[in-house]
Formats: structure tokens, sequence, C-alpha cells
């Protein structure tokens, strides 16, 4: 009986046994979970599984979208991502082109003279019904976004066109807009003074067309699902899913569809995780992603074709200019401009390819007289002078005593951290300041920005149309964008010498005395241009980036495999 | 069968002797015993040891490194410990006029030795390029032709300068030109390989502290950097003096917390165990109702009331939030023992000999709980840093520049696949700390269980 066990070892080799077989069961166990779980996705038909990111024969791209379009209404639209789906499915008067030039949308042709304008729309131009858009839309539309009652943010947009403002204020009714349609297929817009950018204008959101009898037919859920929105665009939105799914698909009524080559665009992913993003991308099902600084190394470790884009918007500190503020003494705005560095920011601290230094709050791409608008204008930006910047703070402490703790109010992403961080312990270190951060998400900066409840802010400004005014504007004393509340007669002569002239050198040189009275002024301190690195599959050609209008513009996409 | 005879002898008493009464060891008070089985358990006893070696590192720590967690060394971000920190003084940074400074020999070259301070790249204009594109690579360029990060881009065919300044680190770089035709398609491009060095000027040496002053370096010569054991996070910080200055935080919230509120557990539970009936019953549904309160929301809440401004230290609030809603758990675990122990015959002995209810609670009822309420307090550290450090990392917590474990994990993650010693010493830490208080409980309710005392 050499081989005879203990009890005890008996009992090991059964409870061994045993485990083994729970262990087993449950491995199986959870394999036919997975099983059905995948079956039944596939019966619910929303899970997007078999695709692929470039699918030729379908001539289906699939992308993903950060967060899905609050609503899809073109005279309600404020954020980027609703003018990317509706720059897609609607067309304004005009467009831009593969060269990010002024194309005809719906009009064929066009004249603007001192104060008005006129759009021939072409005759061809239809609704996704088959009606075809006519004049009448545009005057329905514009009127509806001016109408106090819909409070559209995005009215001053249309405040070049007569009666505009006096509209939005509640003043003069809407039909007193200076606009009318001379038949059906000739627009006539009478402007409140002359402009000199009012094409560029008719290609933003807010100025596409919406039909009367659908809009009230539909009210108030216009634009709210797929099936509440009519379509003139390139693109119909054929399946939209709040919060997971939206599909658009190629307009067959579309004027020029012919020249569209793509058939589906399909965003079956929303997430806001920029690294799960990339995952999707990696397993080849999204064609397009952007990069985070962190995920650069894996980008060129991986060989990826790595792009780069400047998206046009500028990003700066702001300061407070309400009475009550330390940041309204000139000599401590001063003292922190000149103890700050934007180039060591960029090139030290945020480390992403594609970041310009700031130097200015009108960006290098703004087009000038003839060339480009830094160009003939260079920015006098100061150089970081530590003896300076003391000299100015000794001085503010002489006129306001002991400087308080500062609150810089910023956004709650990695990289406004990152940024605030570094300039709370800049101006601790060379000036002594103290700053405090107050992180807010994006709703509640902007609530803080407008009641003032700050020294400083990080914040930045995309442009909406393609001239210096976008920006030029900014910090007149009258725009509510002005959350400091900065007011110089100086600067708001010039605004409006910007506003009323013709002249593109007349108009440029107020731009350049807006910049120098903005820098000199320590108004403002210009952090960076900003720029994006993205990654595309090189299977999909032809989309278009660009820092004015429909960004990213796939309408002129096509696959090329390889 | 005999009878046995039995003289006077038998029946006197035997002879005194006190070896019955002798004690073979010396007596131990439960403490004692406590602490010798306490040293007889290896693990425990480990843990004891790096307890204490904790509260050396926070306390004593700072004196021995005397470094400003919060200062930035921005030549030296996200540095892994153990990098090379020599560097070679040169000429301050001036602007470059490149049609001065352009390099010798022609194709794609280094206008100036290439240095982390900036990389000056000069090529030969292309007669039919309309523009250039840069890039950037930190492996060499393989057949795929994938260049890297794209750096920046020319608009003219005779602008055929650039100059690197993003983020230079000591290392090989692989420069690439692309030309592109006047519709933006990529008609040629051309590589160049630059070992960057590591330099610094002399006025920043002085800055830094590595020289006493400027004309004491000449150009050329080698200084060292700034020392980090550890390394340094995503804005140059030493990590070291950032752990050292986090686990003040961590331990203050770790400790405090569960003192103060054991403390309060321990008198309400107490209370509600020896007057039992009633109010026992009200004092016990009340805790209850406590529980079911949320930690989260309260923390909010306490934010507001005590009007913790924008970029304030919420750690009072965190504290209070904490004191306040994890009593109840050693409350009822008290107030058992208690209504366990008044039962108790040597309860009634001593009540019998007139003993008082202070007496009573003093000397029977809480020394007798005591055990149990140093085990739990052991635990109660371990989960109360892991809180904070929670707290801290959704961004709760402590408010920057002021480090803590959980918002330096928060920000290491975010580079976890590139720099990861931004994440893993923090994470150590936490993991460690808390390891080693949860071994040290259960050391110390093996030790301290009374039953356990015989079987040794």
């Amino acid at each position: 009986m050499s081989s005879a066990r203990t009890p005890d070892q008996t009992f090991d080799r059964f409870a061994g046994r045993q485990l083994l077989i729970l262990a087993l069961a449950g491995i199986a166990g959870i394999t036919l979970l997975m099983v059905l779980l995948g079956w039944a996705s596939s019966l619910t038909g929303a899970s997007a599984g078999a695709n692929v990111a470039v699918d030729p024969v379908t001539k289906t791209i699939t992308l993903h979208m950060s967060t899905e379009p609050p609503q899809l209404n073109s005279s309600l639209a404020t954020d980027m991502l609703s003018g990317m789906v509706l720059g897609h499915v609607m067309e304004g008067l005009l467009r831009y082109d593969q060269n990010s030039e002024l194309a005809p949308g719906v009009a064929e042709r066009w004249h603007i003279d001192g104060n008005g304008a006129t759009f021939w729309l072409r005759k061809d131009a239809l609704w996704s019904d088959g009606q075809p858009v006519t004049a009448h839309d545009f005057v329905f539309a514009w009127r509806l976004a001016l109408d106090p009652e819909n409070a559209s943010q995005y009215a001053f947009i249309l405040h070049p066109i007569k009666n505009a403002e006096a509209i939005t204020r509640g003043e003069l009714p809407v039909d007193a807009l200076g606009v009318e349609a001379s038949g059906d297929h000739t627009l006539r817009v009478e402007l409140e003074r002359p402009i000199a950018y009012f094409d560029k204008l008719v290609a933003f959101p807010t100025y596409y067309p919406i039909r009367e009898d659908f809009y009230q037919q539909t009210n108030p859920r216009y634009g709210a699902e797929s099936d509440t929105l009519l379509y003139n665009g390139a693109f119909m939105l054929t399946r939209w899913v709040h919060g997971a799914h939206l599909r658009l698909e190629k307009n067959p009524q579309y004027w020029n569809h012919e020249q569209i080559q793509i058939n589906v665009l399909d965003f079956p992913y929303i997430t806001t995780d920029p690294n799960a993003a990339l995952n999707l991308f990696k397993d080849n099902k999204i064609a397009q992603t952007g990069l985070a600084a962190e995920n650069l190394y894996e980008a060129m470790e991986r060989r990826w074709q790595i792009q780069r884009f400047m998206d046009g918007s500028v990003f700066f500190v702001e300061f407070n200019f309400r009475d009550d503020r330390a940041t309204k003494n000139l000599h401590l705005r001063k003292a922190i401009q000149l103890a700050t560095d934007p180039a060591e920011l960029v090139y030290k601290v945020t480390k992403l390819p594609g970041y310009l230094p700031g130097e200015s709050i009108f960006p290098v791409w703004l087009k000038g007289v003839n060339g480009f608008f830094r160009q003939e204008y260079p920015a006098p930006a100061p150089t970081m002078d530590l003896d300076a910047a003391r000299e100015h703070l000794a001085q503010a402490k002489r006129e306001l005593g002991e400087i308080p703790a500062l609150v810089l109010l910023t956004g709650d992403n990695p990289l406004s951290s990152l940024q605030s961080e570094y300039f709370q312990q800049v101006l601790r270190k060379n000036l002594g300041l103290d700053v405090r951060i107050d992180k807010q998400i994006f709703k509640q900066r902007l609530a803080k920005m407008t009641s003032g409840d700050f020294d400083m802010v990080m914040a930045g400004w995309g442009p909406d149309y393609d001239d210096p005014l976008t920006f030029g504007d900014l910090f007149a004393s009258w725009n509510p964008n002005n959350r400091g509340m900065y007011a110089n007669a100086e600067l708001d002569a010039n605004v409006e010498i910007a506003k009323t002239s013709l002249d593109p050198k007349t108009r440029m040189d107020a731009f350049g005395e807006i910049q120098r009275i903005l820098i000199e002024d320590a108004a403002v301190l210009p952090n960076y241009e900003r720029g994006s690195t993205f990654v595309v599959n090189p299977a999909m050609k032809g989309m278009v980036r660009r820092a004015v209008g429909l960004d990213p513009d796939y309408t002129y996409a096509y696959i090329d495999e390889p | 069968m005999s009878e046995a005879t039995l003289t006077p002898e038998d029946f006197r008493p035997a002879p005194a002797t006190h070896a019955a009464q002798t004690l073979s060891r010396p007596s131990l008070s439960y403490w004692q015993d406590a602490w010798i089985r306490l040293k007889a358990n290896r693990r425990a006893l480990i843990s004891l040891y790096i307890v204490m070696g904790l509260a050396a590192f926070t306390l004593l720590g700072p004196l021995v490194w005397d470094v400003d967690p919060a200062a930035q060394d921005v030549d030296q971000i996200s540095k892994p410990p153990g990098a090379d920190r020599s560097a070679t003084v040169v000429e301050p940074y001036s602007a470059w006029d490149p049609s001065l400074q352009n390099g010798d020999g022609h194709g794609l070259r280094l206008a100036a030795p290439a240095t982390n301070q900036t990389v000056r790249l000069v090529w030969d204009p292309d007669p039919h390029a309309a523009g250039y594109l840069i890039y950037r690579n930190i492996f060499p360029i393989g057949p795929e032709n994938a260049f890297g990060l794209p750096l920046g881009e020319t608009f003219s065919p005779n602008h055929t300068y650039f100059e690197d300044l993003l983020d230079l680190a000591p290392r090989r770089y692989y420069y690439t030109v692309v030309s592109l035709d006047a519709f933006g398609d990529r008609i040629g491009h051309e590589t160049l390989e630059a070992e960057v060095k590591r330099v610094i000027t002399a006025d920043d040496a002085v800055v830094r502290g590595l020289a006493d002053s400027p004309d004491a370096l000449s150009v050329g010569d080698k200084v060292t950097l700034g020392l980090h054991p550890l390394g340094t996070d995503n804005l140059g910080r030493d990590m070291l003096a950032r752990l050292m200055h986090g686990a003040r935080v961590s331990l203050f919230i770790g400790i405090c917390a569960p003192v103060i509120f054991m403390l309060f557990g321990v008198i309400y539970g107490s209370a509600a165990g020896f007057l039992a009936g009633n109010a026992d019953q009200l004092l016990m549904r009340f805790a209850d109702f406590v529980v079911a309160l949320p930690f989260l929301l309260f923390m909010i809440l306490f934010k507001i009331l005590f009007d913790v401004g924008a970029g304030e230290s919420g750690i009072l609030p965190m504290l209070l939030a904490m004191v306040l809603l994890s009593w109840p758990g050693t409350a009822r675990l008290v107030r058992g023992q208690i209504l366990q122990i008044r039962e108790e015959g040597y309860i009634g002995a001593s009540r019998l000999l007139g003993a008082k209810t202070n007496y009573l609670i003093l000397r029977h009822m809480i020394p007798n709980t005591l055990g149990v309420i140093l085990v739990t307090l052991t635990f109660a550290v371990p989960s109360a840093i892991f809180t904070e450090a929670f707290l801290s990392f959704i961004g709760m917590g402590v408010v920057p520049p002021t480090p803590s474990w959980g918002s330096m994990c928060n920000e290491g993650i975010k580079t976890m696949l590139t720099t990861p010693h931004e994440l893993i010493f923090p994470a150590l830490f936490i993991s460690i700390t808390v390891l080693a208080f949860n071994l040290l409980g259960d050391g110390l309710r093996d030790a301290l269980d009374a039953r356990m005392r015989s079987m040794d």
C-alpha cells in the first residue's frame, strides 16, 4: 500500500477536479452568453460590427463624431458639429469648393454692390421631396432666425441686412427685413450699410434656406429627427438614432449629384474619448481621427501618414475689466504680458505640432490687402522682459496696494489643465502672483464668463466668416462676446471703420490699429493659434479641411483603393 | 485484598512549597501579549515598518529632499528616472537669418549644429516646387514613406529653410522635406538624420543654480542639469518632491478622518449599546439613515456650504463629509460588542461589587472593544486614502499646484504609454500604503484576539 493517500490529499484531488469542472462550466457559460448577446445585437440591427472604414463596393465611408448635434434647425445651430452635419445635408446661396474658394451653391450667379445684393437661383435646385428651392425659402429662414421669439444666438450674423438688428431687438416686425423674393428665383437683399464681405456671410449655416410649409407642419420638431428635416444639400440624413448613430446618404435630388462620388457617410460611433476613436481607427472601423499629443508616438511607430491642419481659431487669456477687479489695472496686465512667453508654452509645454505661438488675435491665415494680413501688418508682439515686468508690477502695487489672488477661469479638458498650471507657476515664479485655477465645464465656464466671475479666462475664438472682422470686433465695447467688458473708444472707432468702409486698405489699416491697441493696452494675451494633427485612411481621398466654412468636408471625397 | 493502614503521619499537611504558584514565564499584560504575537507575524511586522517608513518619508523627506514640488523645469519635461542630464553651454538663442547662416554644401542640411534649443534646416530650391512640407520622425523612414510629425510648411519655391523649436529632446531625429507642386501633390522628398545635443545657456545655468555666475562658464563647457531621482512629470516638476508633498495630503486625510469618525462612532455606539431598549433603537435607526446618504453628493454640498471658491482646496469639505458619513459602521460594531459584553458574568460580578456605570464602561467595556476598534481603524485608513485618491483623481480634491497621489495618477494616466513613470510611482505608493495598512490590520486582528491567547 505504498500509494496510500492521506484523507487530506484525496480531498485536494477531489477539490481540484471539482474546481476544474466549475471553471470549464464558467467558461462555457460566458461563451454561450456572448454568442447569445451577439445574436441579440444582430437582431436590433444597430450594431456596426461588420463595417469597414472605407467600403469601395457600397461607396460607404464610416466615421465617428465626438457628440451628436443638439438639433439641426439651421436657424438655431451654433456649434461646430451641427455646422458639420448641416453643411453636408443643406446648401446655401454660395458654398466653398475643393480649394476652399467661394463657389455657386443654390445661387447660380450673384451681384453685390454698395447697398444691396441680388442672387439668381438655379432652377434645378430641389428639396429632397422634389419641390424646387425658391427665394421664398431664404426669406422665410432669415426672418425665422431674426425673430426675437426664436432667440437664435447667431442672429447677429444676419445683422448686415437692413433692419435686421431692430428686428432682433423687437422694435420692428419680421417682415420689415430688407430681403425680398422677386419671383421664385431671384432674391434681392437690402443692406443696412455697404459691407465688403456679404458674399462670404451667405455660405454660413444661419443663411441656409428653410421651406415654410414643411417648417410649420413639423414645428416644434423641425430639425429634431431625420424625418422632420428637409434637405437640399448633397446628402440626406436617413437615420438618426439619438446618441448613437447618424447616417447620411447621397441626395438624388441634389442638382449637382453627379459630382458626388460617395453614397453613404456613416457615423455609427459617437464618443468623446480620443483614445476610443484612435482604437476604432486602428481596427479599420473609421476613416479619420484626430491625434492627441500622447498618441503621436504610437502614430509614428505605426508608420501612419500624419497630417496637420490649422483650424483657424485663436486662443488667448482675456482679462476682466470690471471695476472691482485688479486686472483692470494696466500695469498689472503689462506685468503679466511681459512675464509670459507663448513660444515656451507652445514648444515646451503643449508640444503639439501645428500649434503656432500666439502673437496677435488675428491669425496668420487672414488675408490682407494683397497678401496675408499678418505679413502686411506684423504684430508688435512684446518680448519677454522680466525686469520691465517687475517694474510694472511695482507700479501696479503702488496703485492697488497688495495684489489679491487672481482667479484664472479655464476649461476642464487635459490641455486647459496643463496650460493653466503652467501659467499659474510662471506668474508665481516670475512675479510672485498667486493664481487660483477655476476649472469648469464648457457651459459653466461660459456662464461665469458672462457674469464676469473671473480675473483672467482662457478663451478661444474660431472664425465665422472669412474676414478679419470676425476677430476684429471681439473686443468692441458692444460685443456680447467681450466677456471682460473691455471698453476703448479708439478701438471702437476702428471697428466702426472696418465695418462700414469698402476700401480694403482703409479696413486693413483699421485692423492694424485694433491689433496695436490690444497689444499695447495688454487687453488680451494671445496663447496660440490652434492646429490639429490627424490621420486618414489612405483609401479615402478628397476630404477637405478648412478654417472657415464646412470642416471636415466629405462632399468631394472619393474612394481610391491603392 | 489488604487493608491500608493509615497513620496520623498521613494526615499531616504537606510541607508548604511555592512551586505550584511560581510563574514559569513573566506576567504579560494583554498588550504585551498582543505585541509578542504581532512580532511573530512577519507580514504584519514588515507592514508596520513600511507604515513607519511612510511617516518618515512624509515628515522628514521634504527636509532631506528640499525641492519645491511646484517648480517647473521646462527643459526636463516627462523625463524618466536616470535620464542623461549632461548639457553643453552655448550662446543665448538669437533669431536666425537664413541668408547669412545657411550651412555649407548641398541638399537638405543643417545650418547650425542641432541642439535642443533649435534645429535649423536648409535645402536646395526645387524648380518644380510651389512649396514644401517639413516632417520630423523619431523612427528611420521606411518604404511606407511615413515621415512622422508634420512640423510646418512653406508656400514659396525659394522659401527653403525651416527652424524646428518643437519639444526637441537629445536624440536622433529624421527630418524630411517634401516638395509640393502647385496642386499640392508630392513631387519629391529628401531626408536628413540629425543628432540633437542638449545645450543650456550660461544665464539659464545660473538661474537653475548650476553655476555661480555666467562668467564662470564659457561656451563648450559641460554642466549637469538638476537631479530628479524619480524623474519629472508633464510640466517638468520633480516627481520625488511631489510624491512627498502628495503623501502629506493622502496621509492627513487617511489618518485624520478615520481617527475622528472612529472616536465619534465609539461614543455613539457605546451609548446606544449601554442604554439599550428604545434609546438604542432610536440611535441605531438614525445611524441607518446616515448610512443611506450619498457621499459624493454631500461632498459637493459641503463645498458649496463652506463657500469653497474657485481654485481653493477641497480637503476640508472632504474631511468633514468623510467624518459625518463614515461613523455608523464603527457605531454598529461597538454597539454590538457592548450589548454582548454587558451581559457577561464579570460585568454582573462587578456590578454586585458596587461598580458605578462610569467604571463599568471605562474599565470593562471600552478596553474589551479596543481590539475591534483598533482593527477597524487600520482598515479604515487605507479606505480613506483610497477615497482621497479617487476624489482627487476625478478633480474634487486638491487643487493645483498642490499634489496628491490621486491627482498625480490622474495626470500620469494620460501619458501611460509614452512616459509610464508618471503613473507608476504614485500608483505604486498608493498600492503599497493601502496594502501595508491592510496587512497590519490583519496582523493586529490576530494579535488582539483574546481567544487566540492560549494558542501559543
